[in-house]
This record gives C-alpha cells, structure tokens and sequence, in this order.
C-alpha cells in the first residue's frame, strides 16, 4: 500500500530565470498507475526525480503514505525506478544486475535467488541469466531493468521514458507487457512519458505539465474529450485538433458561433454569457469532421464549404487537409478508406456540433 | 577491376608502411644496440661499437646483480615505484570520481589546482621538496620518494581518470543510489569496474614513467642501499672511469620490466585511452 502525494512541489535550479517545476500538486492512489504527459523540458522527469530522492526539492513536500519524504535519503524511501537509458551496470551479468538491489538490502542467498529466478521467468530472462548486457538486444535490456525494479518489491515504482530507446514494434509490445506487469503486480506507479499513446493505454489517470506546471490531471478518455485548455487540446491527439478564430453571439435564447463563413448554432448555457459578441477559439478533432454526415444519424451536423489541400490515406482510414473559404485556416478530418476526395475539390464537410470545443482565446482555457 | 583497385590501395599505404619502419629503425635500433652491448665487456665494445655478442657474456647479468648490488636497487625500485602508483591510482581515481560526478562548491577550483600540477616543470620544485623533507625528516628515506611520487603524478592520473569517468551515464548512479549504495560503495562498485580500462591505463604510465624516474630520486636519496634502479647505471659512470659494457647492463635491467609490461599490456593500454562512452 503506498498513495503518494505531492504538494506545492517546486523546483528552481541555480541561475535558472525560471522554475523547472512550478507549484505542482497531486495525489497517486494505492495501485493506480500516474502518468505525467508533457513534451521535452517541461519538468516531468525532474518531478519524478525529486519523488525518488535523486533531486533535492526547492519548496513544496513529497509523501508517501502521509510520511513527508523531502529528507529522506533515496534509498530509505523502499522506491524502484526504470531509467530510459536502463542503467544496467555493464560489467555485471544480468543475474547480478537483478541481484544488486537486494544484496545491499541484506536478502539472504536463497531468497535473492528465489527472487531472481523467479522475475527472469516471468520477463522471459532465464535463458539470459549469464550474459552481460552488452549481448542483449534492446528488448531484453529493457526487461532486466524492469526485472530489476520488480525483484526489489518495492511500494512504488518509478518509470522514466522506459520505452523511449526502442523501436516502434517491440514499443508496441513492450507496453503491452509493462501493462500486464502492472496490473499483475498492482504496486502504485508514476510513469514519464512524452508520447501520448503511452499515456492513454497504460495510464489509470494522465497528469498533462508544460512548461513546469500541470495544465490538466484526469483518467485518459476524460481529458481527451475535455482538453482544460488548448495546449492539451492539441498535444492529446494525433492529428492534433484543429483550432480556428471564430466570433461567439448571443441571443435571448440560442448562441451562435461563426467561423470561416460558416454559422453554428450551440446550446446557450449560463457560462457562454461573458463571452456575448466577442472572439474564441473553436477546437474540433479530425474525427468528428465527416466527409457527409452519417446516415441515421440524430445528432446535428453544420456545413462548411473547404477545398481539399491534400489526402493522405493511411490504410484504414485517410486525412483530408482541408482549406477553408475566407480564411488562411487549414482543417485536417479523419475519413473513411474509401473516399473518392482528390487534391482541389471542393467539398462541403459536416462537422459534428456536439463534438465542437470552446476555448478563450486570451487564457486559452476552455470555455465550459 | 578489383585486382588493379587492391594494387592502387597497397600504393597508397607504402609511404604510410615506410614511415612506420623508419619510426621502428629509430626507435627499437638503440634498444637492440643497448641489449646487444649488455652481453659484451667494455673492451669489446671499445673496439668495435657496432659488432655481435660473440661470445654473448651472460655472466655480466650475475655481476650487476650481485656484485654491483643491483639486486638492491631493482628491490628499491619495486617498493617505491608499487607503492607509489597503488597510493596515486587510489587517490586519483577517488578524485577523478569526485570531480567528474559530484557538483560541489568549490569544484572548478579544486579541477584547477589538481590539473595544474600537469604545467610544473619538476625542476621548479626540487629546491623546495628537498628542503621540505629535510624538515619533516623524510630526506634520503623510500617513503619520502613515494609521497614525492604521488604528489607529482595525481595530476596526471586525475586528468586520464576523470575524463573517462565522466563519461559514464550519471543513471548508473542515480540506480546505484536507488539500490542503496552509498558513496564509496557506488565509486567501488561502479566506478571503479566499469572505469578499469582507465584505471589500468593510468596505472601503465605511471608506472613506466616512475620506473624511470631519475631527478627526483637523484637529489632526494644519497646512500646507495637506498637507490633506485636509474641510479644505480651511475654506478658504473664516475668522473673518472666509464664502464660501458655494464652500464648497458645495468640499463638492461632496468628497463627489462618497462618493456614487458608494455609488450603484454600496450593493447589494453591504448584500449583504455581511446574507450568511447560506456554503453
């Protein structure tokens, strides 16, 4: 059992103009899986360093099961983490790089070996036990840093950007396996990632950061489908939604919204009001852009006249890049495999209303 | 196409594989005309410098030895020459680790005092080491050569060891840390194994540049049961007699070791120095 929570937790390197980690808070549940999602620099590894002790923290506390852990030395806080390089010791055979941990822990002979053979097994190690990790391939490395983590049995496992150094395929297959592992063994996990595909199917919840702060915490579908604002509007998603300059009118009992010569009618709701005659941002995923609408359908649709920029079939499906009338604005959709669109046609979209997202263009915080 | 291809490829490389006999000519020639002058008197050599051992005096490596107390300089040698690199390699090495891994206040100034070192001329120094010893009373002692040896060579053993140090991935430690290693224990357990072709290397040319070492050994020792191997070749030299045939010898003896340990160890060696990223 472990919840961890952070609070308040900042970190500000010397001469630094800006924090590296800016008054961030969260709470990762007993066996729930955390992933911090966020691009290159935005201080999710700094955070996870500063949770396993490896980085001293500027202000803000660390806990783990409502024990604050800012001075408590890394080794006494019972933490295992994956290093995206692996860190295997190179000069060690991959029974002593799983050993390693649980000899300075004083495990007896037996137990460590119990321990050892058993991880290998489960990770697919045993034939591997003797050899050095410059014999093994890339797969099997990240195994035994894995298997590392895992004979500890410790209350909280750390990942940073595991999966960052493999290809696309054994990427896929890996985080199946890292998925099963974690469901199997149930320890409470913080996961680093900057790929949002990882995020979405590993994650029990996604904690989105950028530029040293967190924009957004929820489980996956949930921030997918109401992004806080733009940033992670665009950075879940791939394509990105599309984010066009509209202008939002009120009237006594309907709202408007108008974009790119094109005029739709949304629900009025009470927090739209602040908002009467002036400009947003409309966000729409490439997903609920339909080359037609759907036959049967009973939600509604609103009709924007584009020209085809280019097509790009992908094998189950195609993107359209679509360019609107009166405006510079691209639009990419996602349509089915079988369209018959081709570069410079002209093509009225449906754009499906219930799917449309608001944004204020100055904080670009989403508009509920 | 091939044939006259490989033909314009062994062109090319003659002048290369020319250079490379000239430089083994310049090189091993004196090394052979000293080994073959160990085996022949003086008269012999006196009368023809250049000639063949013939007969080969094997006796006068029984001479040096016994005779001209070799046998105490080659154990002098031993003891000051072991001691000094094992003291050098472990400090320098404790250091190289420091510097390269922990960002501490003070670190560039304490990088530029150690690497400093590498600039003095050993000459500056003499005066000052000599009259230092006298002081603390380790003037003509082997234990006064060995601290002199190892305060000159952690420079050295510091710049070979911390470039190679530094360059193994800081997560090794930070797992290292994770596992509950401290310290010392992540710098015996990790630096150390995976740093071992440098260190081997640093251990090498220390120990053939100090086998060698001649000035400070010459002014910091006076009594000839307290002399080190290059010391004892002036035995053989007075102001007044010159004894080639033994001199060459003596020398024989002295560098016997040098050159074995370079013969058996030079691959590793060059290994240690040009060893990429640890991965």
């Amino acid at each position: 059992m472990a919840v961890i929570t952070v609070e308040s937790l900042s970190k500000r390197y010397e001469g630094a103009a800006a924090p590296a980690v800016d008054d961030i808070s969260f709470t990762v549940a007993d066996r729930e899986f955390m992933v911090l999602l966020g691009p290159s620099g935005c201080g999710k590894s700094t955070v996870l360093r500063m949770i396993a002790g490896l980085e001293p923290i500027t202000s803000g506390t660390v806990s783990i099961d409502g024990l604050i852990m800012n001075q408590v030395p890394a080794k006494l806080r019972d933490i295992a983490m994956v290093f995206q390089s692996y860190a295997l010791y190179p000069h060690m055979t991959v029974y002593d790089n799983l050993a390693f941990g649980l000899r300075r822990r004083d495990v007896d002979r037996a137990e460590i070996e119990r321990r050892v053979q058993a991880a290998a097994a489960k990770l697919g190690l045993a034939a591997f036990l003797e050899r050095k990790p410059h014999a093994l391939s890339g797969g099997q490395r990240q195994r035994v840093a894995l298997g590392r983590a895992i004979v500890r049995d410790p209350r909280v496992f750390l990942f940073d950007e595991p999966l960052s150094n493999l290809d696309a395929a054994l990427r896929v297959t890996t985080r199946n396996e890292l998925i099963r592992q974690q469901q199997e063994i149930g320890t409470t996990s913080i996961y680093v990632t900057h790929d949002q595909v990882e995020a979405m199917t590993m994650g029990h919840r996604i904690c989105i950061m950028n530029h040293g702060k967190v924009v957004q915490i929820g489980e996956p579908l949930e921030v997918y489908r109401h992004p806080a604002d733009t940033f992670v509007a665009r950075f879940l998603g791939n394509p990105p939604m599309n984010l066009l300059a509209g202008k939002l009118e009120l009237g006594d009992v309907s709202a408007v919204v108008r974009f790119a010569g094109a005029a739709v009618p949304l629900e009025r709701k009470a927090s739209l009001a602040s908002f009467a005659g002036r400009d947003v941002t409309i966000g729409i995923r490439p997903e609920d852009i339909y080359e037609s609408p759907p036959p049967g359908a009973s939600k509604s649709f609103a009709r924007l006249p584009t020209r085809v920029v280019a097509v790009e079939p992908l094998g189950a499906e195609t993107l359209l890049v679509l360019s609107l009338e009166d405006s510079r604005d691209e639009l990419v959709a996602r349509v089915g495999r079988a369209t018959a669109l081709r570069s410079g046609d002209r093509h009225e979209v449906a754009l499906d209303i219930e799917a449309l997202h608001l944004f204020d263009p100055a904080t670009t915080r989403a508009i509920a | 196409m091939t044939r006259v291809a490989s033909l314009g490829a062994r062109a090319r490389r003659l002048p290369l594989v020319g250079f490379a006999l000239l430089y083994t000519v310049v090189t091993g020639g004196p090394l052979l005309w000293v080994a073959s002058m160990s085996l022949r008197t003086t008269a012999e050599i006196f009368k023809d410098p250049y000639g063949f051992p013939s007969p080969a005096h094997w006796e006068k490596f029984a001479d040096a030895w016994f005779k001209s107390n070799y046998h105490s300089y080659f154990w002098n040698s031993t003891i000051v020459v072991v001691c000094a690199v094992a003291l050098v390699t472990v400090i320098g090495a404790m250091a190289a680790h420091c510097l390269a891994r922990y960002a501490f206040r003070g670190n560039r100034l304490v990088r530029f005092l150690i690497l400093s070192g590498l600039i003095l001329p050993p000459q500056l120094l003499i005066l000052a080491l000599f009259q230092i010893l006298l002081d603390i009373d380790l003037y003509n002692t082997l234990t006064g050569l060995i601290i002199v040896y190892v305060a000159t060579h952690i420079a050295v053993t510091v710049y070979i060891l911390e470039g190679f140090f530094a360059q193994i991935p800081q997560d090794l430690f930070d797992a290292a840390r994770m596992d509950g290693y401290s310290d010392f224990e992540i710098f015996w357990r990790v630096t150390v194994p995976i740093g071992a072709p440098a260190i081997f290397t640093a251990v090498t040319l220390n120990f053939i540049v100090l086998w060698n070492e001649f000035l400070f050994a010459v002014v910091l020792l006076t009594d000839d049961d307290k002399r080190t191997l290059p010391l004892g070749i002036m035995h053989f030299t007075g102001s007044h007699q010159l004894d080639v045939g033994m001199a060459a010898t003596g020398l024989v003896i002295a560098i016997l070791p040098v050159v074995l340990l370079y013969a058996f160890f030079s691959e590793t060696m060059i290994k240690g120095m040009t060893a990429g990223a640890v991965r």
